[in-house]
């Protein structure tokens, strides 16, 4: 049965697996080409791993590879934490349930470029609550507002990523646990269990696995997202996907297999997320 | 082929032609003409541009969009780029795969890096000036035309706008700019947190920065001519002090920069920031109209000079639609095209073309262009210019800057 189901799944899969072989798999060799700084039409045949050397070697990178791992990291957190939060007031029956609900998922429609820029709108220094804050005479001037976007601790970045990735992780945990129905919570209670007993021993393991989850689909989207921190992060030190293009647009031919190699970093990174993600899912599905 | 109709043999021979010439860089003469704009009806022009603009965007796409399809039966299909570096990569990709011939990009807006960057390459297209019927408007004795940032064009671009750094200010707010790079420089620091500049490599950053470098210098006399490392190393040390010193009296205190031109010009019609620069002075008119900028937004050069420099219309070694890309250039190039997008309601961009070559009439069209008042006169604006400098200057100051900082 399965055997012959077999070429089957493989004939429906062909398309999605031809696109994404070709144009990914072939835009991944040429990269990896070429961050060994191998570029014929430049007169550069001599594969090596100078690229490699040159980044490694440079102090940007490492500080842009902190930043990178900080803002992933603080906004996965930040997002599961609140994300759980909400969903355990988002279970209970209330009225007006399901207004809220389509309200809570609505980001998820909203590009994430949208989202930059009603951040860049709301709380730069000439954003609409710098504004209100001079009305209400808090400030004298543009200058006087707290610095939330471009900012070293990468805040207006956060504050995006959090804004649209809770519901994303919400809704993964309010599915779970719809999935599992309101019995072992019962059960609990009828043994004599508190709410946060009943929280923490019951609710948070069966929620966990999809969770987790998630957040490793955050952080890998986070770490290797480009736009950002491209439109709300500071100058320097850049995110890693911002140096990358920086390098690949620099005038210098040369900074291309750096570019590259830059590319090339992020996206074993990223594999090596995808391949705990697989794994943590696999495991979820085996209990 | 002698029983083949006259217009097909033309055709034919420009094709063999036009093969030629990437395979070789044959010439192409005025005798050619004909036989180009023949291969060119029905083609598609891919045009990789800087798109940060919607009224050159329109210009482009609507005008001459229109007119190319009118006249020669030619589509243009605008590319908007944020970087001219973004298609110079796609040509140099598409070359390095093999592809010679029927490349994605027919036509780049671009200048100076990114055109010695393809030079460089051998992956753009040259020798086909003289068949363009526009050609002779263009006045090739002139230095800033015939070299783009120092490195000459031997025909292997086509000349689009003449543009010169202005410096805006909003004049209910300030009566008095300064009118010097040095006065500027007192200015910030007599007015801290009121000024900043878009980071190199954006175009608008880097070339304030080259002002700062030409200041330090004492004047661009020194700098011109092939890259000096002695009189760079000289220079740019206490250029990047400077810069340095001036950083707490910055916007942020120097401790991020916007990120481009357009960045800069939201702090100054948000009033962060004190002033706005560019290489484009229409744009203060339009952004006024637009109720973007104050109306009383005003632009002006420095009493030292500002940078001025040339841009162009470059083909790709393996564009596909060489042909058709020529006769858009020569189209560009024309006296109708060069005299709408100088209106300012329209772009407002310097013609390139030497305006004493026209017949009376369209000298007077030239000539009776209204100006807007918060766009300072080209005549006030050319008289005190300054020149490029050659590629590797400009590669160096980048880098430079980007080192000694823009990383702190």
């Amino acid at each position: 049965m399965r055997l012959r189901e077999h070429p089957r799944v493989f004939l429906l899969l062909a398309p999605a697996l031809l696109v994404l072989g070709l144009l990914f798999g072939g835009g991944v060799l040429l990269g990896l080409a070429r961050s060994f700084g191998y570029m014929p039409l430049l007169g550069l045949t001599e594969p090596n791993l100078d690229a490699y050397r040159a980044i490694f070697a440079d102090g940007h990178f490492l500080r842009s590879l902190g930043l990178t791992f900080y803002i992933a990291f603080v906004s996965t957190v930040i997002s599961a934490v609140l994300a759980v939060g909400i969903v355990l007031i988002l279970r209970q029956t209330f009225l007006g349930k399901r207004a809220i609900l389509f309200l809570f998922q609505l980001n998820i429609t909203i590009p994430h470029l949208v989202g930059a820029v009603g951040i860049l709108y709301l709380f730069s220094q000439s954003g609409a609550l710098a504004r209100l804050a001079r009305e209400l005479g808090m400030i004298a001037q543009p200058a006087d507002f707290p610095i939330l976007v471009f900012d070293a601790a990468a805040i207006g970045i956060i504050l995006q990523y959090v804004w649209k990735e809770i519901p994303f992780i919400g809704i993964v945990a309010l599915a779970t646990l719809q999935a599992v129905g309101e019995d072992y919570e019962a059960v609990a209670r009828s043994l004599g269990a508190n709410s946060w007993q009943r929280f923490r021993y019951v609710l948070l393991p069966l929620m966990l696995p999809g969770v987790a989850v998630a957040s490793v689909v955050v952080f890998a989207f986070t770490f290797g997202a480009y736009e950002i921190p491209a439109l709300l992060g500071q100058h320097h030190p850049a995110a890693l996907p911002v140096l990358a293009y920086r390098l690949y647009t620099d005038v210098d031919l040369a900074a291309r297999p750096q570019a590259m190699a830059l590319a090339m970093v992020i996206t074993l990174l990223c594999a090596a997320l995808i391949a705990m993600h697989l794994r943590l899912l696999r495991r979820n599905l085996r209990s | 082929m002698p029983h083949l109709p006259q217009r097909l043999r033309a055709t034919l021979a420009t094709a063999g032609l036009l093969l030629a010439a990437s395979a070789s860089a044959e010439q192409l003469t005025a005798a050619d003409w004909a036989g180009i704009e023949q291969q060119a009806r029905g083609q598609t022009v891919s045009w990789y541009m800087w798109g940060g603009s919607d009224r050159i965007n329109a210009y482009v796409s609507e005008y001459l969009g229109g007119l190319a399809r009118e006249r020669y039966g030619i589509t243009i299909r605008r590319v908007g780029i944020n970087d001219t570096a973004e298609a110079v990569n796609a040509v140099l990709q598409e070359m390095e795969a093999g592809v010679d011939k029927e490349g994605s990009v027919d036509l780049i807006w671009i200048n100076g890096e990114n055109f010695r960057t393809l030079r460089q390459a051998d992956a753009v297209r040259c020798g086909y000036l003289d068949a363009l019927p526009n050609n002779r408007l263009v006045d090739w004795s002139n230095p800033a035309i015939s070299y783009d940032f120092g490195t000459p064009v031997d025909e292997c671009e086509v000349p689009w706008n003449r543009a010169q750094f202005v410096f805006a200010y909003d004049s209910a707010r300030l009566t008095d700019p300064p009118r010097s790079m040095g006065a500027l420089l007192e200015w910030i620091e007599a007015n801290p947190g009121r000024f900043t500049y878009a980071a190199p490599p954006d175009f608008t950053g880097s070339v304030f920065v080259r002002h700062v470098f030409y200041h330090v210098a004492g004047g661009p006399e020194r700098l011109l001519g092939e890259f000096n490392q002695e009189v760079y190393d000289e220079v740019a040390a206490e250029t990047w002090a400077l810069l340095n010193r001036l950083k707490p009296s910055l916007w942020r205190q120097g401790q991020t920069y916007p990120r481009d031109g357009a960045a800069l010009g939201q702090l100054f019609a948000n009033q962060e920031i004190d002033f706005h620069f560019s290489y484009d002075a229409a744009g203060y008119g339009t952004g006024v109209d637009a109720g973007t900028y104050p109306a009383t937004t005003r632009s002006y050069g420095l009493a030292d000079g500002t940078i001025g420099n040339t841009n162009y219309m470059a083909i790709p070694a393996n564009a596909s639609n060489a042909a058709a890309a020529m006769v858009v250039a020569n189209l560009a190039l024309s006296a109708e095209a060069q005299l709408e997008k100088a209106k300012p309601s329209v772009w407002g961009a310097s013609p390139v073309i030497d305006v004493e070559r026209l017949a009376a009439s369209e000298r007077a069209s030239f000539a009776a262009l209204p100006r807007h008042p918060s766009v300072v006169s080209s005549a006030e604006l050319a008289r005190a210019s300054l020149p490029e400098l050659l590629a590797p200057w400009v590669v160096a100051i980048e880098a430079g800057w980007r080192e000694h900082v823009g990383s702190d």
